[in-house]
């Protein structure tokens, strides 16, 4: 008796330490996993695949009491759009990875970035597997291409967007060009309205009305010049000034 | 995000199989979805091909339309293109950057670069003839925007329309640039010297 007493005190004390040191530690995960998941996600809610399986889903219309079956060839460009999105992340991913963790091991961002770029990056690799396994499903051995396909997409809209970006510039060139030339070519015409009565032998006093007329031209058509030309019709209206 | 989604408002029309959402959010989307979904019911399986093979017909359509532009500006002496001309050969290169730009997504983006970057850089070309430089000049930036190793003179020509239109320094800029993808090329260098000359002259 006395033996099965003084035997009980030792696993009392190991059941209360195993006891209290498991609640801890089931505690203290369930926090941890609280905390990671009310973290702000990495990427903005992926609107191509909620439309892939939305489409899946889909309700009946009103006027319907049955949903009429998606073709298949919705839902393959329906995916064809999920994996371009896909490759897109995976791209922002591998971009920021490095400087990220460089940043990180300096102590310049928090650890709470880097768990949630761990956790984006964690749910691109299920997302990638989930499409290659959908593709499959929807073609034989398409899993294999599907995001060879993506990749292309990707890369041919980002061309486009860039040529649209260049030509659009090449429009805006061809304004400035029209209104350059047309101040030119006025420019020009002054000068050549200038030298007639600076050829003329002092006209000065007779002539008054008239060059303040052409003085008040030249200063009309000061701002709409150029920056090249700006600085010598500067120098001309000075020169008018002057001699008055 | 692992096993739940958001279910989006979709409708489809049963007859013509097009998206709609009462949502405007969605619109981008789903236009961009049935442009894909049409360009993808022409397809005989009706999943794209992989990149490696490539539907020949579009390349042939692109090359006969450079070959008609290269014909149309070329003429019989060693005299510049006329303006008909020029506008002929802009119309043409203008049909096949269309052809080479409208290619299917999925269709390899490299094609695509290469084409449209030689297409620009002729049509390109065709604007100088036709005195037309900011849109050569555009178009030649275009041009080394798709390719830019190997292509001087798509390069010469953006400096060529700057220096037409007076912008002396911003060609100087570019040419710098261009000499240093493209090491010592001979027309650019020449370019080059000329442009310093010029801001020598009205620098003093």
């Amino acid at each position: 008796m006395v033996d099965l007493i003084g035997l009980a005190m030792p696993f009392a004390y190991l059941g209360l330490l195993v006891g209290s040191l498991a609640t801890f530690s089931s505690l203290y995960r369930k926090r941890k996993t609280a905390r990671s998941a009310s973290l702000e996600p990495w990427f903005d809610p992926h609107v191509q695949r909620n439309i892939y399986l939305s489409l899946l889903h889909l309700e009946p219309q009103p006027d319907q009491d049955k949903a009429t079956p998606v073709p298949d060839s919705i839902l393959k460009a329906a995916l064809l759009q999920r994996a371009a999105e896909d490759i897109r992340r995976i791209l922002a991913i591998r971009g920021a990875k490095q400087p990220l963790s460089q940043l990180l091991q300096r102590g310049s961002v928090g650890d709470d970035l880097w768990q949630r770029f761990l956790r984006a990056e964690k749910e691109m690799e299920a997302e990638v597997k989930d499409v290659v396994e959908e593709a499959n499903a929807l073609a034989t051995n398409w899993g294999q291409t599907v995001f060879q396909s993506a990749n292309e997409m990707v890369n041919n809209a980002t061309i486009r967007e860039r040529v649209g970006e260049l030509q659009a510039k090449g429009r805006a060139d061809r304004e400035w060009w029209d209104k350059e030339r047309e101040s030119i070519s006025s420019k020009f015409m002054q000068e050549l309205d200038e030298e007639v009565p600076a050829g003329g032998s002092k006209p000065a006093s007779t002539k008054a009305g008239n060059s303040d007329e052409e003085a008040v031209l030249v200063e009309a058509g000061g701002p709409a010049a150029g920056g090249s030309t700006a600085g010598s019709k500067g120098g001309t209206v000075k020169k008018r000034k002057g001699k008055k | 995000m692992d096993e739940t989604f958001t279910l989006l408002p979709i409708q489809m029309d049963p007859a013509s199989k097009s998206l709609s959402s009462p949502t405007r959010t969605l619109d981008p989307d789903l236009t961009a979805l049935n442009a894909l979904h049409r360009a993808i019911l022409a397809l005989p399986n009706q999943i794209p091909p992989p990149p490696t093979n490539v539907n020949p017909k579009r390349s042939a359509q692109v090359q006969k339309m450079r070959d008609q532009g290269n014909a149309s500006l070329r003429t019989g002496k060693s005299s510049p293109p006329s303006a008909a001309q020029a506008q002929e050969a802009i119309k043409l290169y203008t049909y096949g950057i269309e052809m080479a730009t409208g290619r299917p997504g999925w269709e390899p983006s490299a094609l695509v670069k290469e084409e449209a970057g030689v297409l620009f850089a002729n049509r390109a070309q065709a604007y100088m003839a036709a005195r037309m430089w900011p849109e050569g000049a555009a178009d030649a930036e275009t041009s080394v925007e798709l390719k830019r190793a190997g292509n001087g003179k798509a390069w010469w020509r953006r400096g060529r329309c700057l220096c037409e239109m007076g912008r002396w320094e911003e060609a100087g800029r570019w040419v710098r640039g261009g000499l240093e993808v493209e090491g010592n090329e001979q027309d650019l260098s020449g370019l080059a010297k000329e442009i310093a000359g010029h801001l020598d002259k009205s620098g003093i």
